[in-house]
């Protein structure tokens, strides 16, 4: 008795559309929602064209299976788990293969099931309960025959072997998945002990996961239901498969200060620290689950999953961007800057959405970029949604500072705020410049040549 | 325990609230600003529109600041306290059983438990996330503040000003907190402040008072003399140590000894008789507890226990209830006994009760002989006076037998008397209901002492302190 995915047609057609270079493989992932009873896949994107291409590694293995690129594969893979709202994730892979290269196949498949899980769950701050599915699914398919061989490893055994599954086509499996919705105002205050980027870096760690153990704790109102025991998410409606309304449910989240570990004190906790972090403002958080009798409870699950994810993402976004283009840290100043802030596409069949972070010095058309290169989906940019996050605006110095009794770092700040927003703007202001120089230039070189 | 009889229900608040600040100079002058400011917001807080109550075990939210909206249809604006009861899951299923109602109405008000949330979503703006680094040198101070905020209320009482009530004890609460860590705070040192429930006399009712954490009772003497003489209390018994906190009815004792018996029992029923009882609250200490099998001998420790009990709850002492071997001990060290006594089977009598409450608890105890056990239906008056003034638990000793007494009912005209008996021989378990139906805490009359045998009894008295 092995699980059933429930596929999405517009992932047949995908699949079928799929070309290879003669005796050469694709990988690729499938992605959709786990359930306990079933599972969906509602994408599959194959695996981009790896830019460094230029210098083929020199081949390790005898054929193009030991080619494979693990290492971007499961970059691919968690670059793709950014985009996807809550409630969706990562399933598993596809191979494409030659028919002589097809019994390797499901060895192949294995290795990078596992290396994908491992590294998808790096850094991330929430835990699997009992319920979570681990079975990912690895499809392989013949390009000569198309036929299809769907299997399941359960990546929570090293030592699982490959359990059958079914895979079957329906149309429109998503349509109805009603959508959660909320807004979470983030205010973290994190003391940063130590001065290296290293402990920068495990203190934002620590303070993040104290704040998501504080939300996966936290009450929380779906559509005004409580997650209070096995209450169903949508009772009382005739279940109707022609209808092609996605609700929205709002959800409502309220959390407590209780932490296990601080309650039996009888002092306060005070460290010595060279600094702290502030993450500030407010965040959109989307989840989608399905409509085969969800229980209110995985609806929540899936919302909170999804802030704890959106918050971490972009801070990890951040840090990583400021190792490559400061060295390390700088920290010698105090200042304000802008995380990545998120922005929606709709995906062009199933009609989910699929999110991305967009930097403050970038726009719409890079959004659209990666939309294309991730996910392998054209997205025309006037489709790509910013208004749910609007751009932060400096906060008054005073707001800063207002922990502190020191009055001589005020001043700092705010130069540095006065300065940010011009630096921020440079890019494209003199980009625009010289183009406009170059023109006149050009216009002028040429009329010289013309009419003398 | 007395209950003022209008209050039916007490809401019950509880939930902690992070305190955090930064401070450069934990002994500078600015110090202090700051620490207010971050208390000042902590109240900014419970006052917003983001704060919510959560009923414990029921689907309902509250949201006290916003005109009182509630997750919950059938409970609006207008709605009394009372109708909170149909929305919560109680352990019996929600059905009320006709035969429970006899023990509810001597277990006093409802308690309705409450915790504190706040909410997330529905943000003011929507300004994306900015990471602001800071980096001076600083103090991080974080401390969990334990809030606990008891209302008691009359049924009619509307819900919407409970919570209001609520709310107003909560920044009431933070006010008397903020006190407390600055007057005990020493540079980067905080205490941490906790807040402890007194059912005082009326007209004060139901208080609360913030103590720091870790401070000894011995050392908070001159605060209780503010209070005692604020809410006009006697100086000369404990009303507001830790031990004398209020008790909730709906909270069970972890130490699984039952508290106080007697008052499942109805009394004797004697012409003109009044009824002079034990003041407070003692537990029930008998054979076989602990682990310790003391059947046929440990009678007189077991009643040594119960007094001891009652003047650790009633906050005179802080110390734990002795075991055997450590009443064997005291008497040791007091030169009573040999030291082989220690570990032995050997009984004790009145005036060894007497000698281990002084070199243990520091209490003085009047002895009382009677040559004959029939005398004692004679010695109404004086102990009646025993239970009015100092109102401890008496241990009688004589015959082959030690009982406790925790109280008489006497009538001074006919000299009619009853005892009020609890008998430390019971070898069962903590079952209430055994205990009061087979009569090992119960009412007896004057032909239960052995009327040839004399008797000494043991009186206690309260020490003069608050």
């Amino acid at each position: 008795m092995g699980r059933s995915y429930f596929v999405d047609e517009a992932v047949e057609e995908y699949l079928s559309g799929l070309q290879a270079a003669p005796g050469s493989c694709v990988t690729g992932l499938l992605a959709g929602q786990s359930s306990p009873q079933r599972d969906f896949v509602v994408l599959a994107v194959q695996t981009p064209h790896r830019e460094s291409e230029g210098q083929p590694k020199a081949s390790k293995g005898v054929g193009p299976l030991d080619d494979i690129d693990v290492e971007w594969v499961t970059e691919h893979a968690k670059q793709v788990s950014r985009m996807l709202p809550g409630g969706l994730s990562v399933l598993g892979l596809f191979l494409l293969t030659p028919p002589e290269l097809s019994k390797d196949a499901q060895n192949a498949l294995k290795r990078l099931i596992f290396a994908m899980e491992k590294y998808i769950i790096k850094g991330r701050l929430w835990e699997l309960s009992e319920e979570d599915v681990t079975d990912r699914v690895t499809l392989h398919i013949c390009s000569k025959t198309k036929k299809l061989v769907c299997k399941t490893f359960d990546v929570k055994d090293p030592k699982s072997s490959a359990k059958p599954a079914d895979w079957k086509y329906q149309t429109g499996i998503s349509s109805s998945w009603p959508m959660l919705t909320c807004s979470v105002e983030v205010d973290l205050q994190i003391p940063v002990t130590g001065s290296s980027s290293d402990n920068t870096d495990k203190c934002m760690k620590d303070g993040l996961r104290r704040w998501a153990k504080q939300i996966e704790a936290a009450y929380c109102l779906v559509n005004g239901r409580q997650a209070l025991d096995d209450s169903e998410l949508i009772s009382g409606q005739k279940k109707n498969p022609k209808t092609t309304n996605r609700q929205t449910l709002p959800t409502r989240i309220f959390v407590s200060d209780e932490q296990v570990e601080l309650d039996e004190r009888s002092t306060a906790l005070v460290q010595v620290c060279s600094g702290s972090m502030r993450v500030r403002g407010v965040v959109h958080c989307r989840a989608y689950i399905h409509n085969n009798k969800p229980k209110v409870r995985h609806a929540a699950q899936a919302i909170k999953r999804d802030l704890i994810n959106t918050v971490c993402s972009r801070v990890e976004m951040f840090l990583e961007d400021l190792l490559i283009n400061e060295g390390s840290q700088k920290g010698l100043c105090s200042e304000q800057q802008a995380l990545p802030r998120r922005v929606f596409a709709p995906m062009s069949i199933s009609g989910l959405s699929v999110c991305d972070y967009m930097f403050p010095d970038e726009s719409t058309a890079d959004v659209a970029e990666r939309l294309k290169e991730m996910l392998d989906c054209e997205t025309p940019e006037e489709d790509i949604d910013t208004s749910l996050e609007s751009i932060f605006s400096a906060i008054s110095g005073s707001e800063i500072t207002d922990s502190h009794d020191d009055d001589s770092s005020k001043h700092v700040i705010s130069e540095i705020q006065a300065e940010n927003p011009i630096i921020q703007k440079a890019p494209q202001y003199y980009a625009g410049v010289a183009i406009a120089a170059a023109v006149a230039l050009l216009a002028t070189v040429t009329s010289l040549l013309y009419f003398n | 325990m007395v209950y003022s009889e209008e209050c039916d229900f007490i809401f019950r608040l509880k939930g902690i609230l992070e305190f955090a600040c930064q401070l450069d100079n934990p002994n500078g002058a600015q110090s202090k600003c700051t620490i207010s400011k971050s208390f000042q917001d902590l109240r900014s807080k419970v006052s917003s529109k983001n704060t919510v109550f959560t009923v414990c075990n029921s689907p309902v939210l509250i949201w006290p600041n916003t005109g009182f909206q509630s997750s919950v249809e059938s409970l609006t604006e207008a709605s009394a306290c009372g109708d909170i009861l149909q929305c919560i899951d109680s352990d019996d299923g929600g059905s009320k059983k006709s035969s429970k109602k006899k023990d509810k109405k001597k277990s006093g008000p409802t308690v309705v438990n409450m915790k504190l949330l706040f909410e997330v979503t529905e943000p003011a703006g929507n300004e994306a996330p900015s990471l602001i680094r800071v980096s001076t040198q600083q103090h991080c101070v974080k401390m969990p503040l334990p809030l606990d905020c008891a209302l008691s209320v009359t049924t009619d009482e509307r819900l919407a000003t409970v919570c209001k009530g609520l709310v107003e004890a909560l920044n009431k609460q933070l006010a008397d907190m903020e006190e407390v860590v600055l007057q005990y705070r020493k540079g980067s040192s905080f205490l941490v402040p906790q807040p402890f429930h007194f059912q005082l006399p009326e007209p004060s009712g139901l208080i609360t008072v913030v103590y720091p954490a870790g401070v000894p009772d011995s050392q908070l003497q001159a605060v209780r003399e503010d209070l005692h003489r604020k809410f006009e209390l006697p100086c000369d018994r404990p009303y507001l140590r830790r031990a004398n906190a209020f008790h909730f009815p709906d909270a069970a004792y972890k130490d699984g000894y039952l508290r106080n018996p007697h008052i499942h029992l109805n009394p004797p029923n004697i012409e003109d008789a009044k009824l002079y009882l034990v003041q407070g609250v003692y537990s029930y200490h008998h054979y076989m507890q602990d682990h310790v099998d003391d059947n046929g001998w440990g009678c007189a420790y077991r009643s040594l226990q119960t007094i001891c009990s009652w003047f650790q709850q009633q906050g005179y002492v802080e110390t734990a209830v002795p075991t055997h071997k450590q009443i064997q001990q005291a008497l040791v060290d007091v030169g009573d006994k040999e030291p082989r006594f220690v570990g032995s089977r050997q009984w004790i009598g009145s005036i060894e009760v007497q000698a281990v409450l002084n070199q243990l608890l520091g209490v003085t105890s009047k002895i009382m002989f009677v040559s004959q056990g029939s005398e004692l239906a004679t010695k109404g008056r004086e102990l009646a006076n025993h239970f009015q003034t100092e109102g401890t638990p008496v241990m009688i000793g004589g015959g082959v037998l030690a009982h406790t007494i925790l109280g008489v009912a006497w009538s001074e005209n006919s000299g009619q008397i009853r005892f009020l008996i609890l008998d430390p021989h019971y070898t069962g378990g903590e079952d209430l209901q055994t205990v009061t139906d087979k009569g090992w805490c119960g009412w007896k009359g004057p032909e239960f002492w052995d009327q040839n045998a004399y008797y000494n009894l043991c009186l206690p008295q309260r020490p003069k302190t608050i």
